[in-house]
């Protein structure tokens, strides 16, 4: 069990349910923000232990129109209102996710600036008719040993039927690999060679050192 | 982190003129028919602090663009001053339009803005017709728009929400070097071929040690 396919699903809902109004527009660590399910401590990698993250997606959201009014369900998603209270004609959350590693946020905006993340709309969860992905998380993003990483969820519209979340309103994925072990080293070994880490690649790696062996 | 996949998601959403990021109180606000608006820097919806640009170290390769598939909606690449889609006769033209690469792909395609119910957002999915290939290199040094255009505009009775999504890889430093030379071997630029450069880098080197007697 040295290369194991990990997941993780965050949802606003469930654990220390989400109060929509107070975490608008705030960054909520899925890991450890103190809304939704959480973990024990923040995500990170030991010594001897390496991660690659290869797909997340969030809530997906819709942009309608200005005069459709909010808590509407359009595709299975409630229209919703901004923080002051009026209809936006968003169907959805308008939620974005971030990768940070360390303290470095993953993904940026064309003048270098640190941005929201991977829309819903681009990269969808649950994946449905209505809304496909538009984005693969290509190259992958590792998180080498010793580091701290975290995924952080923004949303910017109120689209929630009560005042608390209820599940399946806000939810987030990740989906990554773990190699562990010997299996890390290899992987470290694979990055010195500028080989993308993946399963069948450490194979190959181990493979060859068999043959090398013989 | 020098090979980064990075995405820019644009709308005309907005609660004041000229707006960076994006806030909690933005509202839809119209879009002039046949006007091209850069999603960077066009003063509409959510924009950035300066134009988008490579710099003397980066490398950027766009590999899709879409856009909602509303109102007549497309979307056009500009690198420097040059248009990349053209007209068969060498004009300009709008570029991809919204129904063939949709943002969201499922989206709807029409509206109903004299309704004020759910059926408003017709049952119709969008599905892309388009795909970007081969990629669109932004070079070292150049400067890139993303330009959206609307046909019909927005209407007055109710404002229709657009987007716009731009999925690219930037290549930064030893990368974006690599990437360079790549282009000059006329070799496709994508991280596959990247990581293939720099092991083909490490085997010369590991093969002239070899030949020289040193260290392996």
């Amino acid at each position: 069990m040295s290369m194991r396919s990990q997941v993780y699903e965050w949802d606003a809902g469930r654990g220390t349910a989400m109060t929509a109004l107070t975490s608008i527009g705030q960054r909520i660590s899925i890991f450890v923000g103190g809304i939704g399910n959480n973990i024990t401590k923040p995500a990170e990698t030991t010594a001897t232990e390496f991660v690659v993250i290869e797909d997340i997606a969030v809530t997906p959201s819709l942009g309608t129109m200005s005069s459709l009014p909010a808590a509407l369900t359009v595709r299975g998603l409630l229209t919703g209102e901004g923080a002051d209270g009026v209809d936006n004609g968003i169907a959805g959350p308008r939620a974005y996710v971030q990768v940070r590693i360390n303290t470095t946020d993953y993904f940026l905006d064309p003048d270098n600036i640190p941005n929201d993340g991977i829309p819903g709309a681009g990269s969808p969860y649950p994946r449905s008719i209505n809304f496909q992905p538009s984005f693969n998380l290509y190259p992958d993003v590792y998180v080498l040993p010793g580091q701290v990483w975290d995924c952080l969820v923004t949303f910017y519209s109120d689209a929630f039927a009560a005042a608390v979340a209820v599940e399946g309103e806000l939810q987030c994925f990740v989906k990554y690999t773990l190699y562990d072990g010997p299996d890390a080293l290899i992987a470290n070994k694979l990055l010195e060679m500028g080989i993308s880490i993946n399963p069948g690649n450490v194979d190959w790696y181990k493979r060859s050192l068999l043959q090398a062996q013989a | 982190m020098s090979m980064r996949s990075q995405v820019y998601e644009w709308s005309n959403l907005q609660a004041n003129a000229n707006q960076l990021r994006r806030t909690t109180n933005d509202l839809p606000v119209a879009v002039t028919a046949n006007r091209e608006y850069d999603i960077f820097t066009g003063g509409l919806g959510n924009n950035i602090t300066k134009p988008a640009e490579t710099t003397a170290t980066q490398f950027i390769v766009i590999e899709d663009i879409a856009a909602s598939p509303l109102i007549g909606g497309a979307v056009q690449i500009r690198i420097n001053t040059t248009d990349y889609f053209q007209n068969p006769d060498v004009t300009d033209m709008s570029g991809i339009p919204g129904l063939a690469s949709p943002y969201p792909r499922g989206a709807n395609s029409s509206i109903d803005t004299a309704l004020l119910t759910a059926a408003a957002v017709g049952t119709q999915n969008t599905l892309k017709s388009f795909d970007l290939y081969p990629d669109v290199y932004v070079l070292p040094g150049q400067t890139f728009q993303i330009l959206y255009s609307s046909r019909d505009g927005t209407t007055a009775l109710s404002t229709q929400i657009v987007s716009c999504f731009l999925k690219y890889t930037l290549y930064d430093g030893p990368d974006a070097l690599i990437a360079n030379k790549l282009l000059e071997l006329g070799v496709t630029i994508n991280p596959n071929n990247v990581d293939w450069y720099k092991r083909s880098l490490i085997e010369q080197q590991q093969r002239s040690r070899a030949v020289a007697g040193g260290p392996q």
